[in-house]
């Protein structure tokens, strides 16, 4: 038995509770620090299981005994892409820094804070403190959004609550249905897929579309995605990247859960897959409605995630694979493109497409990231993304035939609404924006770091793929 | 892996650019040395090895492997070495063309790692190399048309190129994911014998498309002329010679499966349309580049029309000389730009024969694409009429006779762009012109001259063509009877051209009367075809963000209804005792007459 997950949970809660502790100026310093050492811990994991070549860990920590909970961490090759992701992302986040520099220390501790609620949610093998880190999580970026946010970021945080307390509390619910309704008596995630079978079915679709819905605000998912734009628009950088990055893929992880879990989501399957379609094709028509270049970003989050939600309605093992590897890429990536777009508002006080014009000539490296990010989120060979696609849409098509492959489209669409805005805010150098600040070392190093790994992990796939049991 | 051997130097050369970029001189000589060492190596593959496939995993997935393969077929190897021979000579030429100094690192970045696509996509033996590189290449001829930053147009015509070019892209995906579904492979060779299904059926239209977006067919023609914004050096290699060509050449190594399916018909009917498109804007336009684009989508759209015939060696003889001869006249409208102070309208353009040196290789350029004899051009252009050259039914004699047609006119536009440019210039004009013309830079006048070399040498090829290359397919032969039409369309052509701008210039020949312009214009049209998918699509974007928005403001409302509820029920205990007394009083009255009543 390991410690290295507790390790990873205790060094970032612990980082978070001295930044809170100690004074500003050292917060991005432990921030730096816990994050890092989360990050060390997951590249040791990597390398261990990739000579290993498999890779499957459990931990289990007293917890509440008189209710027979405990603690329970596990890692498979799917949750552990998604706390790699994790890892990855709450560095850069923290690395990079908001470049507005505004209330370090709160950022930071929350960052930290997120960060544990995110390993721990992806490694539990427990439902009942999967609902626990799901609801640290939540509250901790509804403070990210609700502090540190811009003007009109209390509708928008109160808007995000609203809703995540509305799955948040469906989600329990359906806990609850799972913890009475199996023959154990259990919250543990593997005894529960083992007894699965004995719930009656129309208990069983009851749960299964309870803990749907959940997750599916979470996702977000066509009619209940309200929530993102406005919560990505008003969240700070930092929260941006966060939110879209990782807290996107709670929900998408959850439907990876209760698809694994419920064998009652075969004969759900189809709908669903049309339901995210839809959410697809829908978000990118409404996309090449918007000029905010962060809402531009916050709606292709729904088209990924829409995706990815058709690759895990395929259940078959490239789908799995294959949306676990796109939650990575599109994690890493929007990160990147999040942060782009946050350090563009700061240089040049707009993100208005119709206002800044040729940021790639008075800021060469946001803009060229920026670049770099649209090319991963269309699934450019040689980016992370492209090897999610190729495992997605094999899945995709497995399933569901050549329809299967009509989630492309939005992609289409949305590839090239972004090469317009690369071209109208980006390229185009005639009369461009005045900067009206700059950046600093640490967000460029940002910037090297999120895209470095967006590469790394689209020219070795195998460093994801090595460890994989299909 | 030997083979992708070819493409490091220009890769490394690519990053030392980004690196070295302060260093301007030093950059040209890098990128030019890079692609000479890559050309080495071409040549060193096609010496020492034959037609071997090699493969390297890329990634596994469970049992199965995806790989990284690459082939030295000879007809991949044609490819790989037309496209290692163009490279040297185009940075030489940018040497003397592109000397803003801030732009060299960018520039020669992007160029050599354009090269390093090409050069993998000519040795990709399977969909993931091919696919990698087909991306490639779109991306960076998106950001070489674009290269001029400070140019709207320019812009504008680099986003009409990517929105196309993603439509191939997203094509192509799904084609090589539906063939991989069904036959578990992303091998070329494996498919050529693979048993006909609908999702190979559906699979190969869809290459079909992407190949059309790529080679810039009819419907997707439009954003080839645009792309005449970026710098010429990158029309010259790109939009000619060897970008454009990655469509057809995609078909030709897939032509034995499109022949399985009985679907080769296909690229028949949209090449003649094309031809057509093409020939008779290049004959309307007066873009100096864009005749020279225009006249590309035909030479593409005749391969496709090879390729549709089955001709396969007729489509790699034009494939091959064409590359020569369009090169050569892209870098010959360079030099004009440039000695005219970048002046794109050819009705501008003047004094052409004051340098000999550009001038000859204009002439032989244009005695090559119009189809003169002894010319490559020439066998390459009859070759193709000869396969249609078939009169056992009415469409292929409207199809012999709509070539024919697209032969007249490129060989009369051709030789207006010859013509039109020798014409003495304005006395105020003529000094400068004059000057410019002979202080062209001798390293944008010696490319040309080798291209020129190679036009006349590639005649060869009709010969040994089928010694060289084994391919499927009927074999080429020009008949006397093909001379002869061939010969006289072209002398037609010559003569109407020499007649409507050499002897009536003299007349004061200008813009307004030049009858032919409306007539054949269709350029516009198609674009207008463009504007209104657009707006189709834009439409629908409204429609569906309105619908979006105004289902968010309504669960806005309801909340806020909500709140204002609640608000206005706060007043029933807002602990004012008068207020209680009063509504009791006023309750009880209501009982008492309630029940007096």
């Amino acid at each position: 038995m390991t410690i290295l997950i507790g390790l990873m949970l205790l060094f970032s809660a612990l980082a978070s509770i001295l930044i809170l502790a100690l004074d500003q100026e050292l917060s991005k310093r432990i921030a730096l620090a816990g994050s890092g050492i989360v990050l060390a811990i997951t590249i040791w994991i990597l390398v261990t299981s990739l000579l290993q070549g498999s890779l499957s860990m459990g931990e289990q920590y007293p917890y509440i005994s008189a209710f027979d909970i405990s603690l329970q961490l596990q890692l498979t090759p799917i949750s552990f892409i998604l706390v790699l992701m994790t890892a990855i992302v709450a560095f850069g986040a923290v690395m990079a820094g908001n470049p507005e520099r505004v209330r370090e220390k709160a950022a930071n501790a929350l960052i930290l804070l997120f960060e544990f609620s995110a390993i721990g949610l992806f490694a539990s093998a427990n439902l009942f403190i999967f609902f626990i880190f799901w609801d640290i999580g939540v509250i901790a970026l509804f403070f990210m959004i609700n502090i540190l946010g811009s003007a009109n970021r209390r509708y928008a945080s109160i808007k995000f609550i609203i809703y995540e307390i509305f799955a948040s509390s469906l989600l329990l619910l359906g806990i609850m249905m799972i913890y009475f309704y199996t023959p154990v008596h259990s919250f543990d995630i593997g005894a529960i897929t083992s007894a699965a079978s004995t719930i009656p079915q129309a208990t069983q679709q009851m749960i299964f579309i309870l803990m749907f819905i959940a997750f599916m605000v979470n996702m977000p998912l066509f009619p209940l995605h309200f929530w993102l734009p406005d919560a990505h628009t008003e969240a700070s950088t930092q929260g941006s990247m966060l939110l879209s990055g990782v807290l996107t893929k709670f929900g998408a992880y959850g439907m990876l859960l209760i698809f694994t879990m419920f064998p009652i989501a075969s004969s759900l399957a189809i709908p669903i897959a049309l339901l995210a379609g839809f959410s697809t094709i829908y978000s990118a028509f409404v996309t090449m409605m918007q000029h905010d270049i962060k809402r531009v970003i916050a709606y292709t989050t729904i088209i990924d995630m829409g995706i990815i939600l058709v690759a895990i309605a395929a259940m078959n093992s490239f789908g799995t694979y294959g949306a676990a590897y796109a939650m990575f890429a599109h994690g890493i990536t929007i990160a990147l493109l999040f942060l782009t777009v946050g350090c563009m508002h700061h240089i040049f006080g707009s993100r208005d497409m119709r206002v800044v014009k040729g940021v790639v000539s008075r800021a060469a490296s946001t803009g060229y990231s920026f670049i770099m990010g649209v090319f991963g989120v269309t699934g450019v060979p040689l980016t992370a993304g492209f090897v999610a696609d190729v495992l997605i849409f094999i899945g995709a098509i497995q399933a569901f035939g050549l329809a299967g492959a009509l989630p492309l489209i939005g992609l289409l669409m949305i590839g090239a609404f972004m090469y317009l805005v690369i071209n109208r805010s980006f390229m185009m150098t005639k009369e461009p924006s005045q900067p009206v600040e700059y950046i600093g070392i640490e967000q460029q190093l940002g910037y090297a770091f999120l895209m470095g790994s967006m590469l790394l992990f689209g020219i070795f796939p195998f460093l994801l793929l090595g460890f994989a049991n299909l | 892996m030997l083979a992708l051997l070819v493409i490091v130097p220009l890769v490394v050369a690519a990053f030392l650019a980004v690196i070295l970029r302060s260093r301007t001189t030093l950059v040209r000589y890098v990128a030019l040395g890079a692609s000479v060492i890559s050309l080495l190596i071409a040549v060193a593959l096609l010496l020492t090895s034959s037609n071997m496939v090699q493969q390297f995993i890329w990634f596994n997935v469970g049992q199965y492997a995806v790989h990284i393969s690459t082939t030295t077929a000879p007809i991949n190897l044609m490819l790989l070495l037309i496209v290692a021979g163009i490279t040297p000579l185009i940075f030489a030429y940018s040497i003397g063309y592109l000397k803003t100094p801030s732009e060299q690192g960018r520039y020669y970045f992007e160029m050599c790692i354009f090269a390093a696509s090409m050069m993998l996509f000519s040795i990709s033996a399977n969909f993931i190399s091919l696919f990698i590189a087909w991306e490639m290449l779109g991306i960076t001829s998106y950001l070489l048309i674009g290269f001029w930053q400070y140019k709207p147009k320019a812009q504008l015509a680099a986003r009409k190129a990517i929105t196309t070019i993603i439509i191939g892209d997203v094509a192509m995906l799904i084609a090589m994911l539906l063939i991989w579904s069904t036959y578990h492979t992303f091998e070329f060779l494996a498919l050529y014998s693979a048993a006909a299904t609908p999702a190979l059926y559906a699979a190969m239209l869809l290459i079909a498309v992407a190949a059309f977006t790529k080679s810039a067919q009819f419907p997707f023609t439009e954003w080839l002329a645009d792309a005449m914004e970026g710098p010429t050096p990158v029309s010259a290699f790109l939009h000619s010679s060897t970008m454009v060509k990655a469509g057809v050449f995609l078909i030709l190594i897939l032509a034995p499966i499109y022949t399985n399916l009985h679907i080769l018909n296909l690229f028949v009917i949209f090449g003649i349309v094309s031809a057509l498109v093409g020939a008779m804007n290049a004959l309307a336009e007066h873009h100096i580049k864009r005749i020279l684009a225009y006249s590309t989508i035909e030479d593409l759209a005749l391969m496709f029309i090879a390729i549709g015939f089955n001709a396969l060696y007729a489509a790699v003889l034009l494939f091959i000389v064409q590359a020569f001869y369009k090169a050569l006249l892209f870098m010959s409208a360079g030099s004009i730009m440039t000695a005219g102070d970048d002046e794109e309208d050819l009705f501008e353009s003047f004094n052409s024969t004051k340098n000999r040196g550009l001038f000859i290789t204009m002439v032989i350029g244009t005695l090559s694409l119009a189809g003169i004899f002894p010319m490559s051009g020439f066998f390459g252009k009859a070759a193709i009429d000869s396969v249609a050259a078939n009169f056992s039914s009415l469409p292929n004699i409207i199809l012999y006779v709509l070539l024919s047609v697209v032969d007249l006119l490129s060989s009369i536009y051709i030789f207006r762009w010859l013509f039109v440019p020798m014409r003495k210039a304005p006395l105020e004009k003529a000094f400068t012109l004059n000057i410019n013309y002979r202080t062209l830079p001798k390293s944008m006048l010696i490319p040309p001259t080798i291209l020129a070399a190679f036009v006349i040498i590639g005649s060869v090829f009709y010969v040994t063509l089928t010694n060289l290359l084994p391919l499927g397919g009927l074999p080429v032969s020009i008949g006397v009877s093909d001379t002869v039409v061939e010969t006289i369309l072209v002398l037609a052509g010559l003569a109407i051209a020499y007649l409507l701008y050499v002897k009536m210039r003299l007349s004061g020949f200008t813009e307004k009367h030049e009858v032919l312009r409306g007539a054949f214009n269709s350029g516009a049209e198609i674009n207008v075809l463009y504007n209104y998918f657009a707006a189709f699509v834009m439409l629908s974007a409204n429609v569906v963000w309105r619908f979006d928005h105004y289902i968010d403001r309504l669960l806005y409302y309801s909340g806020m209804g909500l709140v204002e509820i609640g608000n206005r029920l706060r007043r029933l205990q807002n602990g004012q005792t008068n207020l209680y007394v009063a509504a009791f009083m006023l309750g009880l009255l209501a009982l008492i007459l309630l029940f007096a009543l």
